[in-house]
């Protein structure tokens, strides 16, 4: 998924760029915290070894390729500020002698896989893996896991940049003056690609790698796991629920939310009285209960998840979820708090 | 130990004639780790080119990499395929003017570039892709007439050339410039510690990475030949991503262990970095002559 | 500067690698200034691990290091000051040349140390023309140096070593696969060396050098321990040891009728031949 030279507008790449600086510093920052210069040379060697694991790659129909990156396992490893380092200096060297992915295109790239990819995957590696001990089957398969989701959110990240290329860059006439494919068409193509080729062989890979550590060298896996233990104890501590997963994995689908706008036409059953193709439904005319009771409800907040009169139809959607989930939140945690209040004052 | 018997005994091998069987192709993996290998070592770590005596060489490296960042933009925002077409053929011009071949560059850039771009602006020239104009009719799809747009030929040339030029930028940036030479050029533009460290040791261990991954895939096919099975396949790359990872774990602590007794702390140090010289004045004001030239030429032609 | 004639003092060390594998078990040792030592024994006794320890590459588990009167802790050697000054003394040639060759030519190999512990760029120069004359290699300056042969990679290692003139020279397993010529000629250099007042460590199990490359020799068993140090010839007289630590072998074989018996070290070579 590597994105070259000219295919995002310079708008685009500098978006990006200004997205990751203040990533890079940060991950400069911490990694001399975490990883000292003892662990150098471990995170050039994940540098390293990124860049082999990205150089075998399918051609894929929106202009790039599919490939596995190797992002979430140095997380796993090292942590995934180190990961940002690591990935980063990969994609450099691939941009600077292969022009694979471009100079200017380089920050769309790192924010793609030096960063999407590497936080999602260890979140989604830290809630399956919770307290597993280190040697556990669970924790390979959390780690696999982890790399499959976060190479596959790395990849919707980039059709999402290549697809609003044209709908923004263009000419009087309409001709893209960047990448021509829209978001209808990359993100199927990039989907397709990897959850199935590439995502199988991020998955293989780090489960992979992680099963041989923790045969071969379980002190190289507890550099980013100081506190958890090594082999399973008869008494797991009782784990506490883990908010700011919840949060993260809750937030990640308000976001995901237009995507539906994509599709066309609506969900079976979901239109009002005036979306219905009566000759389509061998109907007159719309059926008279339908008819009184379609506008019984005046009262709703963000009508059709909308706010601005469809002006910004993907930031209504976004608002509405956010919203929604909130209520719902709320909701749940005061039927909770009551429920356990009623049981403790029974006891 | 006794030696075991099946090691002492004869066995039965092949025939001298080696006809019977099919010849089958070697795996795509395969074929990619060896051809990777090669191009790795031939791109990456010859210092040839660097070391010839041409204009692009005694050029400070800091001048070089601003004048490439600064051609990139230039590349970036034009709009016509015309100038794009120009500014490629400089490149061309500035690598022969440093002894580069230019059968070297142009392999070097096109190599990579129909690989990916082609993919992509052929079917982007389709009407269905980028609607307007059709000059190439081929039919029709679905009741609408369908085929090649003026826009979408558009499109994809910009595409193409957009990415060629740029490639072509980047390469001859590379390949007059030895390595430690770039990267303290990276250092003196201000790019944090911690990367140049890491991008400096990680190129080093590309090199015995590919070769340890080489050698794996190597001892492999000479001791299963022709082995298909998707199980094992896939059970030997889990495998052999592991272990790979141990063997240039090992000798990666070898080498910054060398590198630490010889007194590396992080720094990037080379040669010489003194003050910018003629040649140095001489490539900063063509860059900036071809830069306006381009911006000029790219507002002022009206298609 | 320290005043003391011991450059090293190891006192009673424990190492272990992955935090399971026993490399060194107890083990004390002093050097002094201007002598030849010989680290010997079988392959995975520790002798490596030893070399790295007196180089301030590792640090042991249990006991101390002490280098030119100071400890060799993390902290000390992560002191620039301190690193410069100890980095430039003392030299360490590692088994794996390859291991050592990571710059793109001869020329930027040999001048890496030098500029990374701060000399002036023109002494540097001056220095790296010096070093590459000494050791024959002045025509391989600007050759990558994962392309040479064996023995000339084995002196591109040196020359970066030799660049800063350190005080101690340590050199893990200097004989192994060079061909017989560079042998001599490196047995040669430890000679000039010493002469010149250097301090010499070598780690190796190539007992048909031992008198050149060494004034003293320690052995260590293949339990990761010292069992026996003294003079070349006594280490070599005392046979029993010498199989107790796997340094030889007896290997015996028929003459019609007779049989022979040599004794056979490592690399088989007959130290001593015993016909009957």
């Amino acid at each position: 998924m590597h994105i070259p030279d000219g295919y995002l507008s310079p708008s685009t790449c500098a978006v990006a760029a200004g997205a990751m600086t203040p990533v890079w510093l940060s991950a400069g920052r911490r990694v001399r915290k975490v990883v000292t210069n003892r662990y150098a040379p471990l995170t050039a060697l994940a540098a390293a070894y990124c860049f082999c694991v990205m150089m075998f790659n399918v051609p894929v129909p929106d202009g790039t390729t599919a490939h596995a990156v190797g992002a979430v396992l140095v997380a796993v490893l090292l942590g995934p500020w180190a990961a940002v380092i690591a990935v980063s200096v990969a994609l450099a060297i691939q941009a600077l002698f292969f022009g694979d992915g471009g100079v200017l295109a380089y920050g769309a790239n790192a924010v793609n896989m030096a960063f999407v990819m590497p936080f999602v995957g260890y979140g989604v590696y830290l809630a399956i893996a919770r307290h597993a001990p280190l040697t556990s089957r669970r924790r390979a398969v959390a780690a696999g896991i982890g790399g499959y989701v976060g190479l596959n959110a790395a990849a919707l990240a980039a059709a999402f940049e290549f697809g609003i290329q044209p709908l923004l860059f263009h000419t009087a006439d309409g001709t893209p003056l960047y990448a021509p494919f829209h978001l209808s068409q990359t993100i199927p193509a990039m989907a397709l690609a990897h959850l199935t080729v590439a995502g199988g062989v991020e998955f293989a890979l780090t489960m992979g790698v992680v099963t041989y550590l923790q045969r071969a060298n379980v002190p190289l896996l507890r550099i980013n796991h100081p506190t958890t233990a090594v082999h399973a104890t008869t008494e797991t501590p009782r784990s506490r629920p883990r908010w700011r997963s919840a949060v993260l994995v809750f937030g990640m689908g308000a976001l995901l939310t237009p995507l539906g706008l994509l599709a066309h036409g609506s969900a079976f059953g979901e239109a009002a009285p005036g979306g219905l193709d009566l000759h389509q439904n061998h109907l007159q005319a719309v059926p008279d209960g339908l008819a009184r009771y379609a506008g019984f409800w005046h009262h709703a907040l963000f009508h059709g998840y909308d706010f601005s009169h469809d002006a910004h139809p993907a930031v209504g959607y976004i608002v509405s979820a956010l919203v929604g989930m909130a209520v719902i939140a709320g909701v749940a945690f005061a039927v909770v708090s009551l429920i356990s209040r009623v049981r403790s004052a029974a006891r | 130990m006794t030696t075991p018997a099946w090691l002492i005994e004869p066995e039965t091998r092949m025939g001298p004639c080696a006809c019977c069987g099919r010849r089958a192709k070697g795996d795509f993996v395969e074929k990619t780790i060896a051809g990777a290998g090669r191009v790795l070592r031939a791109t990456m770590f010859s210092a040839d080119l660097a070391s010839e005596d041409g204009f692009l060489q005694r050029t400070d490296a800091r001048v070089k990499v601003g004048s490439a960042v600064v051609l990139l933009l230039v590349v970036a925002f034009t709009r016509h395929v015309s100038v794009l077409v120009g500014l490629y053929a400089a490149t061309v011009l500035a690598a022969s003017a440093s002894q580069v071949p230019a059968r070297l560059l142009v392999r070097r850039v096109w190599l990579f570039v129909p690989l990916f771009t082609g993919v992509v602006a052929f079917p982007a020239a389709l009407s269905v892709i980028t609607p307007g104009h059709i000059v190439v009719p081929m039919g029709t799809w679905f009741g609408t007439p369908f085929g090649f747009t003026a826009q979408g030929l558009t499109a994809a040339g910009l595409i193409v050339m957009r990415a060629a030029t740029s490639i072509s930028v980047v390469v001859l940036l590379t390949i007059t410039t030895p390595w430690p030479r770039l990267l303290a050029a990276l250092r003196a533009l201000r790019v944090p510690r911690a990367f140049v460290l890491v991008l400096g040791l990680a190129y080093r261990y590309l090199f015995h990475l590919l070769t340890s991954i080489t050698d794996m895939y190597e001892a492999r096919k000479a001791r299963a030949p022709r082995d298909h099975d998707l199980v094992r396949g896939r059970a030997f790359v889990a495998a052999t991503a592991g272990a790979t990872f141990g063997k240039a774990h090992a000798l990666s602590e070898e080498v910054y262990l060398a590198m630490v007794a010889r007194g590396y702390r992080g720094q990037a140090t080379a040669i010489d970095r003194g003050p910018l010289g003629a040649v140095d004045i001489l490539v900063f004001v063509a860059v900036v002559a071809v830069t306006l030239v381009a911006i000029g030429v790219d507002h002022v032609v009206v298609h | 500067m320290s005043w003391s004639t011991d450059v090293f003092v190891v006192d009673d060390v424990d190492f272990l690698y992955l935090d399971r594998f026993v490399a060194l078990a107890g083990v004390s040792l002093t050097i002094r200034t201007g002598e030849r030592v010989a680290l010997l024994g079988a392959n995975g006794c520790g002798k490596s691990t030893m070399l790295k320890l007196l180089a301030g590459l590792i640090v042991p588990d249990r006991g101390t290091v002490n280098a030119f009167g100071t400890e060799l802790t993390e902290p000390a050697l992560d002191d620039d000051q301190f690193a410069r000054a100890f980095r430039a003394r003392v030299g360490f040639v590692f088994q794996s040349s390859d291991a050592q060759l990571f710059s793109p030519t001869v020329r930027d190999e040999v001048s890496f140390g030098p500029l990374h512990l701060g000399f002036d760029r023109s002494e540097v120069e001056r220095r790296v023309d010096d070093v590459l004359e000494l050791l024959g290699i002045a025509e391989l300056a600007d050759r990558a140096p994962y392309q040479l042969s064996g023995g000339e990679k084995k002196r591109v290692a040196i020359a970066s070593v030799l660049v800063t003139s350190p005080d101690v020279l340590l050199f893990d397993e200097p004989t192994a696969g060079l061909d017989p010529r560079t042998q001599d000629w490196f047995c040669d250099l430890v000679v000039e060396l010493h002469r010149a007042g250097k301090t010499i460590v070598c780690a190796t199990h190539d007992l048909a050098a031992l008198d050149q490359l060494a004034d003293r020799c320690v052995v260590f068993s293949e339990e990761h321990r010292i069992v026996a140090a003294g003079s070349p010839a006594e280490i070599l007289a005392d046979l029993p040891l010498l199989e107790a630590t796997n340094l030889v072998h007896l290997h015996a074989h028929r003459h019609h009728d007779r049989v022979h018996t040599h004794k056979h070290d490592l690399d088989h070579y007959e130290t001593e031949c015993d016909h009957r």
